[in-house]
């Protein structure tokens, strides 16, 4: 069963004259642990794509599935309770509650949740600690850095063993030693059963994933076919 | 590829083997460009001849030991230091092929855009599996990758860029009426 | 040809173009953000548009002086045989010079028990002018001409050119008249000498600042008229607008930082591409200005407006004509003016923070993190004690004056360590809410990290309920005092008819040495047939009224202690006053001297009852009260009994027949109470007092005082009002920049009940806050001054605690808070997926 179906999706904004086609049926299945990156110019709808399949908006026609359940049937606050347990979502900045700390932040989903606050902790700490975090747990987020941050975001978007990834240009706004840490923290999350779609205009990062999808005018065009191991890549290049 | 300034700078350290040099040659660059014994062989012959390097005598082989003139250190230093010719861009054969195909009608150019992108993707693809795997702790070759890397990069910037004027070129040519679409695209193509 | 040279290097001064750019860029801005300045901007304008309606209202609603003394100084009234008044009027013209006299006479309208008077008087004359006025024709000149009211003309059937036979032989009306300041009046005007027979004359004299009694009985001096200046109308609305735009300061601290913060970005890219800060910060303070400006004027327009709309209604409801610019323009201009300064001073503090900002952080649109200065509560604590110490400085001393500088600065010092301590307390709260649910520790620690506008949303909220408990609460303990009562006179159903106040002669002492004291407002007279036929008109005038004749008791009450002493007369409870108020004999304790309905005072102790015609003084010298037995009886048994009417005039307070007898007490006949069965209208009140002045009484009704209910409960429902108000134009300040956590939250899986929770945390924990910080401060402020001003009991009478109010402030304004926030706060916000754009 695949994580995350999107099934026919188009996406309309505004009437008549103003009319502006974000997605056209647009098709897209994310198995488990696979990592899909989604990339395509500005305009090209790819982070609609994403709000809709993190049920932060509806599309105008088409099904989201998220882990065989279809997200159309459900009221507001199921779909609250989907975003809770099962769906992380990065953005590309301002992921942080700027009157929580580090790990309050991580754990927030959890208490939400109704967790108790020790046990959300603990989760919450445990979160941080498998990304290498642990020191900035009691800081809040204006003492960190854009790097730090974007990693405390990732953290909240696995904490308690969610299995959708969403992040839209989660490296957007750093430089590209924090990019690559942010990028290895995905993997390792996808390694871990975590099924990932990270939106992104830059091709470096996109070659971080299995399976790279391009959208164009709100159309998905194409997709990458699985790669070669990188034995295979030097291969020609070495006798023997 | 000229392996030759490679050499010297091999040869600066101490005289080495012949076979010495190969081998580290290919352990500093990653293994990734291997050499062929011929060659290595033929340009040090060059090299000797040209006073840059000196024999010590022993017949040709694995055993013959190099070494360093003052006239080759010089060289080194003056390569070294010196930055590349870059102001003849070179013959890209990617670049010929979209100028070709914008010639040609009925060809969709924007496809062979995206063809090329998504091969280059997947190498790109490739590329990274190799940093994520073995580069962490290997310096030179995590430089070479991320020259790669860049390299492919920059070739996607272009795809889109070019991919971005193709299509208001497209949108600015709409507006007057129906007069053929074949004629149109010529006209548009005209410099 | 000639050439022109291009001056291309003459430009004008820099700090003055640049000084233009900067404001024409303030005025841009203002333009496209004017819908942020609309909080502030309506604040202004309803405040001052309310004060400019108040004050008009409030100064024109009493009936002027006019009504009464046209425009002399000195009225008096004298009822007679014409010979009679002939004669007055000629002592007053022998003594004062210029006298103008009114003659009249009463005449009935045929068939009904209504009255109306007809008036001699010279429209001319030097003092009366103000009392008429010409509606329609023109006034009688001659012996056949009359004019009259017009409510006399339709009674009787009658238009101008009629004839009316009131005197006898006809006389046309030629026109109609009218008493502008006194609408209710009805009469009939004919000209000097044509009056054969008056039975009353007012006579309009200046008697240059005699006092009223060494003229005569029924003499009345404009000045002794006047309430006194310190409380009248323009003085409370002066106050009351300094304290609102105080709070509209307050508030638009808060809203002018949101606004700053927002444009951070815009200010920062200003000082990068090379304005001074002080350019900067003008801009800000230019917005201030401006928002000032427009809303006082604005304000000032609707007030006016809104004014000439409610004139009429109010011309109807006083009964005297009020003219279209009767404005209190001091008041309105000390308005405008307090406006503009209020947003000025509200800009100002945003300003200097943001040209503080470094550069760099400005672009990035990160604010500066909070001063720790600002959480320690030293400060705060230290102005609370200073205010203590000024305000008990102000009151010290038996009851006088206080001392007004060291009031204002008690007050203001007061003010200011409240509003030092409105950070102190979020940081208080966000400590306690540390181990609260998620949505709980959110509210708190935003509205703690959103420090300058929550701080200064507090500090509006915390003063707005400092002076309501501080009226509660200051109230609440003058109210109980039972010795000294205070309350409104009587019920509005009510009236007391008392004979003229004479000098009598001293009655005479006991014991040499001591102090003789006059035995009540009325010395012994009884009625003459006279009166009793005039009380019984009353009566009817009214509509029928028990009456009840009271007889005021010889003896004096007094509380042994430091503090407020006795007010009011002591009564004798007659058989008749029983039956008057249903109280059985029964239900009378045998051993009862006196019968109270004062709360509380047959417990009071230390009272002393003094009889015998003098009393040895206490209190104010030494503190002692001696109490010989010759005229003074200690502790004597009073008893509480509710049935007795409660009004300060109204025999709240009554002496047993037993006590009269055992302590041999005198009493004389004082009045009459009468008591109709429906409240008296305005109407009925102006005829019972024309026709009690021709019979020589003194007629007292339901007078303005507001009762204790009625000032406590309204200062508690106003400050709530109040906060709450300025509580929700604040909250929505507070959360303004929260559009990215709201984003936030609901992507992490917020349900509608957490936020929902998240407003109505912020509210209430705000609401509390404020509660229990003004509170605070109006307790602080009452003990300082009950500290040392033992006229109200000292600091004992704290342990009068109004319950309700305080439940109402401290509990009931937080849970409504909390449930607003929680009805309103469940919107989800639109576009979830989109940040939020400036």
């Amino acid at each position: 069963m695949s994580t995350l179906d999107l099934i026919n999706i188009s996406k309309v904004y505004g009437t008549g004259a103003s009319e502006v086609r974000a997605l056209q049926e647009v098709n897209l299945s994310v198995e488990p642990g696979s990592f899909v990156a989604v990339m395509g110019p500005s305009g090209s709808g790819k982070s609609t794509l994403l709000t809709i399949a993190g049920t932060l908006e509806s599309p105008s026609s088409g099904e989201v599935v998220i882990e065989g359940r279809s997200v159309e049937g459900m009221a507001a606050e199921e779909r609250a309770r989907l975003r809770r347990r099962t769906v992380g979502y990065v953005f590309q900045d301002f992921n942080l509650l700027p009157g929580l700390t580090a790990v309050e932040n991580v754990s927030l989903p959890l208490e939400l949740d109704g967790m108790g606050l020790r046990a959300s902790r603990e989760a919450g700490l445990s979160a941080l600690a498998n990304l290498g975090l642990e020191q900035v747990a009691g800081r809040f987020p204006d003492e960190l850095s854009g790097g730090e941050r974007q990693r405390v975001a990732i953290a909240r978007a696995v904490v308690g063993e969610r299995r959708l990834l969403l992040a839209d240009e989660p490296s957007g706004a750093l430089d590209s030693k924090n990019a690559d840490t942010v990028m290895r923290m995905i993997l390792a999350a996808c390694k871990g059963g975590v099924a990932a779609v990270v939106v992104t205009h830059d091709a470096q990062l996109a070659s971080w994933a299995d399976r790279v999808v391009f959208l164009r005018d709100g159309k998905m065009v194409d997709q990458t076919s699985r790669p070669a191991t990188p034995e295979e890549l030097i291969a020609p290049y070495r006798r023997q | 590829m000229s392996i030759q300034h490679a050499l010297l700078g091999l040869l600066s350290t101490g005289p080495k083997y012949g076979h010495q040099l190969r081998v580290e040659f290919e352990e500093r660059t990653g293994d990734v460009w291997p050499l062929n014994v011929g060659q290595v062989y033929t340009t040090l012959q060059r090299l000797e001849r040209d006073g840059l390097v000196q024999s010590d005598g022993e017949p040709d082989g694995p055993r013959k030991t190099y070494r360093l003139t003052e006239q080759g250190k010089h060289e080194l230093d003056e390569w070294l230091y010196t930055p590349p010719d870059l102001t003849a861009p070179p013959r890209d054969e990617l670049v010929i092929k979209v100028l070709v195909a914008l010639q040609i009608p009925d060809v969709d150019v924007r496809e062979i855009l995206q063809s090329h992108r998504r091969h280059v993707l997947e190498l790109m693809q490739q590329w990274t599996r190799l940093k994520e795997n073995e580069a962490e702790s290997d310096v030179a070759l995590a430089l070479v990758v991320d020259a790669e890397l860049f390299r492919l990069d920059s070739v996607v910037r272009w795809l889109d860029a070019a991919d971005g004027r193709l299509k208001r070129m497209a949108l600015e040519a709409e507006p007057p009426a129906k007069a053929g679409p074949q004629l149109r695209r010529r006209s548009a193509v005209r410099r | 040809m000639a050439t022109i040279t291009q001056a291309r290097d003459v430009r004008p001064s820099t700090s003055i173009a640049a000084r233009r750019a900067v404001t024409r860029w303030a005025w841009r801005l203002f333009k496209r953000e004017w819908r942020q300045h609309l909080l502030v901007l309506g604040l202004i304008v309803v405040a001052v548009a309310a004060t400019v309606l108040g004050a008009t209202v409030a100064g024109n609603s009493p009936p002027p002086l006019a009504a009464t003394f046209g425009s002399a100084q000195d009225i008096a009234t004298y009822t007679g045989s014409p010979s009679h008044l002939a004669d007055e009027i000629a002592k007053l013209h022998e003594r004062f010079g210029k006298v103008e006299a009114i003659e009249a006479t009463t005449l009935a309208l045929p068939g009904s028990t209504r009255t109306y008077q007809l008036r001699q008087q010279d429209p001319h004359g030097p003092f009366s002018g103000p009392l008429l006025q010409l509606i329609a024709g023109r006034y009688p000149s001659g012996a056949g001409e009359v004019a009259m009211t017009k409510s006399v003309a339709s009674a009787l059937g009658l238009q101008i050119g009629s004839n009316w036979l009131g005197l006898g032989n006809p006389r046309r009306v030629v026109g109609f008249v009218r008493n502008p300041d006194s609408l209710l009046q009805e009469f009939v005007l004919i000209p000097p000498g044509q009056l054969p027979n008056p039975t009353e004359a007012t006579v309009f004299f200046d008697a240059g600042g005699i006092p009223p009694f060494e003229i005569g009985p029924t003499a009345q001096s404009r000045s002794f008229s006047r309430p006194s200046a310190a409380l009248n109308a323009e003085t409370i609305s002066i106050a009351a607008i300094t304290i609102g735009m105080l709070l509209i300061a307050l508030v638009s601290i808060g809203a002018f930082t949101v606004l700053a913060q927002k444009r951070l970005r815009s200010l920062g890219m200003l000082a990068a591409v090379g304005a001074t800060p002080k350019q900067v910060g003008m801009t800000v303070r230019m917005n201030g200005l401006a928002v000032g400006v427009v809303g006082s004027l604005l304000g000032s327009a609707l007030g006016i407006a809104l004014w000439l709309a409610y004139r009429p209604a109010l011309e109807n409801s006083s009964h005297h004509l009020i003219g279209a610019f009767a404005l209190p323009w001091a008041v309105l201009a000390a308005a405008v003016a307090l406006g503009i300064v209020a947003t000025y001073f509200g800009a100002s503090r945003p300003a200097r923070a943001m040209v503080k900002t470094p550069v760099v952080a400005a672009l990035s649109g990160r604010p500066a993190p909070p001063q720790a200065l600002h959480r320690s509560a030293i400060p705060g604590v230290a102005l609370l004690v200073a205010a203590f110490l000024l305000l008990g400085y102000a009151a010290a001393g038996a009851g006088a004056q206080p001392r007004p500088p060291a009031l204002v600065a008690g007050l203001v010092t007061l003010v200011v360590g409240v509003v030092l301590l409105a950070p102190f307390s979020l940081a208080l709260l966000a400590a306690l809410g540390r181990r609260a649910p998620i949505a709980v520790r959110l509210a708190l620690r935003d509205l703690n990290r959103y420090r300058s506008r929550s701080g200064s949303a507090l500090s509006a909220i915390s003063v707005s309920i400092l002076i309501a408990a501080m009226v509660v609460v200051a109230g609440s303990i003058r109210y109980s005092s039972v010795v000294d009562y205070v309350g409104p006179n009587l019920a509005s159903n009510q009236l007391l008819i008392q004979l003229p106040y004479t000098p009598g002669p001293q009655v005479a002492t006991a014991k040499p040495g001591s102090v003789t004291k006059q035995a009540g407002p009325g010395t012994p007279q009884s009625p003459t047939a006279a009166m009793t036929r005039a009380v019984e008109k009353i009566a009817s005038m009214v509509g029928g009224a028990k009456q009840l004749q009271l007889v005021q008791a010889n003896l004096f009450l007094r509380h042994a202690a430091a503090g407020r002493q006795w007010s009011g007369a002591v009564y004798v409870a007659t058989p008749q006053l029983l039956r008057f108020f249903g109280i059985e004999n029964s239900s009378i304790s045998p051993k009862a001297l006196i019968l109270s309905m004062r709360p509380g005072l047959s417990s009071l102790g230390k009272m002393q009852l003094m009889h015998g015609g003098g009393y040895t003084p206490g209190g104010s010298s030494g503190g002692s009260f001696p109490c010989p037995a010759y005229d003074c009886l200690a502790n004597p048994q009073i008893q509480e009994i509710s049935s007795l009417p409660s009004g300060t005039s109204a025999p709240n307070t009554v002496a047993t027949e037993y006590a009269m007898k055992t302590l041999h007490l005198s009493s004389e006949f004082s009045g009459w109470l009468l008591q109709a069965a429906k409240p008296i209208s305005a109407y009925q009140l102006n005829q019972v007092r024309v026709a009690a002045a021709a019979a020589g009484l003194q007629v007292e009704s339901k007078n303005e005082e507001p009762s204790s209910a009625q000032v406590i409960n309204w200062a508690t429902a106003f400050g709530i009002a109040l906060a709450l108000a300025i509580l929700a134009m604040s909250v929505s300040l507070v959360r303004s920049e929260a559009a990215n956590d709201l984003r936030t939250l609901s992507a992490t899986g917020a349900g509608r009940h957490t936020l929902r929770a998240l407003a109505a945390s912020s509210a209430a924990a705000l609401a509390l806050a404020g509660a229990v910080l003004g509170t605070a401060a109006a307790y602080i402020s009452v003990a300082g001054v009950l500290r040392t001003n033992v006229l109200n009991g000292g600091l004992a009478s704290l342990g009068n605690v109004p319950v309700p109010n305080l439940v109402a402030i401290l509990v009931g304004m937080p849970l409504l808070a909390g449930l607003a926030g929680w009805v309103l706060g469940g919107k989800e916000p639109p576009a979830l997926a989109r940040r939020a754009i400036e």
